[in-house]
């Protein structure tokens, strides 16, 4: 897998008054994971939407690779996304789907990374249209959907909400192998619990505005805390960000 | 472009709505012909019911269809394809199942009760429609973000080419009666994309005779060749313009 790198300078983004994201320089290395955390319309999701190239940036840009993000959309071949809400056509059945998004991506079959399909109990229901499926099942092919291309950068929006708890273990299981193969993974959670083990930096925005983006470790012994559900709180509280600001 | 275009087609092929378009059109066209004795007369009730039910189903089901699958324009949007496929696909996709489902509903019916001229240009006016309104749709479902606030637009402007625009054009002529308004007479219809469509097939059935000193003018120039040409010309750019901008709006978007 090629290694994965993204980089964000001076990016902001401005919806008619509202900066949702303000000069954001930050960047995410090969090999991690990072969670992006921050209270609601703290511009996680613009961040994330910039990067997939659903917004464009008002102000900066953002590089993959080395290469600045435009209008050339080949640099989204290495990116794998999962998004909060899973909304597919309602007619197609799910074997459809998948066939739909491999040809899009013109994926050869030996590109195909199928085994998850068969891990979240989705073979038997290949052939059900996708109207027919539960929220949790319309995650699963979410799922699959953002890692079966085995991306360099994986990118998921809430990735646990709606999956009981094994599903959520294989996803985030999942997602750990694509660090370990050297890719970049981007997770935006409320459910700290779950994705914690997993992180290994954390992004904190507010307003709009990158907070900090600290190792979880630095996090963890500034508050003398053992977990990041108990250390963030902590930390916001009680200012402790001033000395790492 | 063509792989949007092939499964939004497989998923437009069992909407129930598509089905349900086919399904009304052949029921009002079978209806009429049985109705009325007279092909001809049921020819020009079914005229009336298309200027008037094939804009609302094109231009309603675009709006709202476009917004119930704004989710997985994101994630296609997130694919490595450039925005104009993915919205090329997708119009392309729309007009196909539309004019399908109007060639089972309103073609088929008349291929059998009435197979004339007039029918293939009423079959015609029919799938231009289909895909102005079409365009129309697909343009405000893009510009305005709202679903409620969208389809309402949409009913506007539907209701704008098929009533108010004629009662302002009646009460222009009118009150205008003793001035020549006669050279207006022809660009004015040409505005509204309904009267465009419904002078083609009047003009066919030969009844612009009924419609006074102006029916004559839209006989000397519609019912020539080259009027032919530029009727069409004009039902073109009302679908070329709403797509260009279409494009022009999606480019651009915040998704």
């Amino acid at each position: 897998m090629a290694e994965a790198r993204i980089t964000y300078h001076g990016v902001g983004k401005r919806y008619g008054k509202l900066w949702a994201l303000r000069k954001v320089d930050c960047a995410f290395h090969a090999g991690e994971v990072v969670m992006l955390i921050g209270p609601n319309a703290s511009g996680k999701t613009t961040l994330v939407k910039s990067l997939l190239g659903l917004a464009s940036p008002t102000e900066g840009h953002i590089t993959v690779n080395g290469q600045v993000i435009g209008t050339d959309p080949a640099y989204r071949r290495s990116i794998g996304y999962m998004p909060q809400i899973s909304q597919f056509p309602a007619t197609l059945t799910i074997g459809q789907l998948l066939e739909m998004m491999a040809d899009i991506r013109e994926l050869r079959a030996d590109e195909v990374e199928d085994s998850l399909v068969e891990e979240l109990g989705l073979s038997a229901q290949l052939d059900k249209r996708l109207s027919t499926l539960s929220g949790g099942t319309k995650q699963k092919v979410s799922a699959v959907l953002a890692l079966r291309s085995r991306p360099g950068i994986l990118v998921m929006d809430e990735p646990t909400a709606g999956l009981d708890p094994v599903s959520s273990q294989r996803v985030l299981q999942r997602a750990a192998a694509v660090r370990d193969a050297g890719g970049t993974v981007l997770i935006t959670s409320h459910l700290m619990e779950e994705v914690e083990s997993l992180a290994d930096r954390v992004a904190y925005l507010e307003d709009g505005n990158l907070k900090f983006l600290l190792p979880v470790q630095e996090i963890l012994s500034s508050t003398g805390s053992t977990r990041l559900s108990e250390a963030l709180p902590r930390m916001l509280e009680s200012n402790a960000l001033s000395h790492v600001l | 472009m063509l792989k949007v275009f092939k499964y939004t087609l497989i998923d437009l092929a069992r909407n129930r709505f598509v089905l349900g378009y086919a399904l009304l059109m052949l029921l009002v066209a079978q209806g009429l012909f049985a109705l009325e004795g007279d092909p001809t007369k049921a020819l020009l009730s079914l005229v009336q019911v298309v200027m008037a039910l094939v804009p609302l189903i094109a231009l309603v089901f675009t709006v709202v269809y476009m917004y119930d699958t704004l989710e997985f324009t994101q994630l296609l949007a997130v694919q490595p394809m450039r925005r104009s496929a993915i919205l090329g696909g997708q119009l392309l996709a729309l007009a196909a199942a539309l004019l399908l489902a109007q060639a089972i509903g309103l073609g088929l019916p008349l291929l059998v009760h009435s197979p004339t001229v007039a029918a293939l240009v009423l079959s015609l006016s029919g799938s231009a429609l289909v895909l102005v309104f079409a365009a129309l749709g697909a343009l405000i479902a893009l510009k305005q973000r709202e679903k409620a606030r969208g389809v309402g637009v949409a009913l506007a402007i539907w209701f704008l080419f098929v009533l108010v625009y004629d009662a302002l054009l009646m009460w222009g002529m009118f009150t205008l009666s003793d001035h020549p308004i006669e050279p207006f007479v022809v660009p004015l219809a040409g505005i509204n994309p309904i009267d465009l469509a419904r002078i083609m097939v009047m003009l066919q059935v030969d009844l612009a005779a009924m419609m006074g000193y102006s029916g004559a003018i839209y006989k000397n120039f519609f019912g020539s060749v080259g009027g032919t040409i530029v009727a069409a010309l004009i039902l073109a750019l009302w679908v070329a313009v709403p797509v260009l901008f279409a494009f022009r709006v999606f480019r651009r978007k915040d998704l």
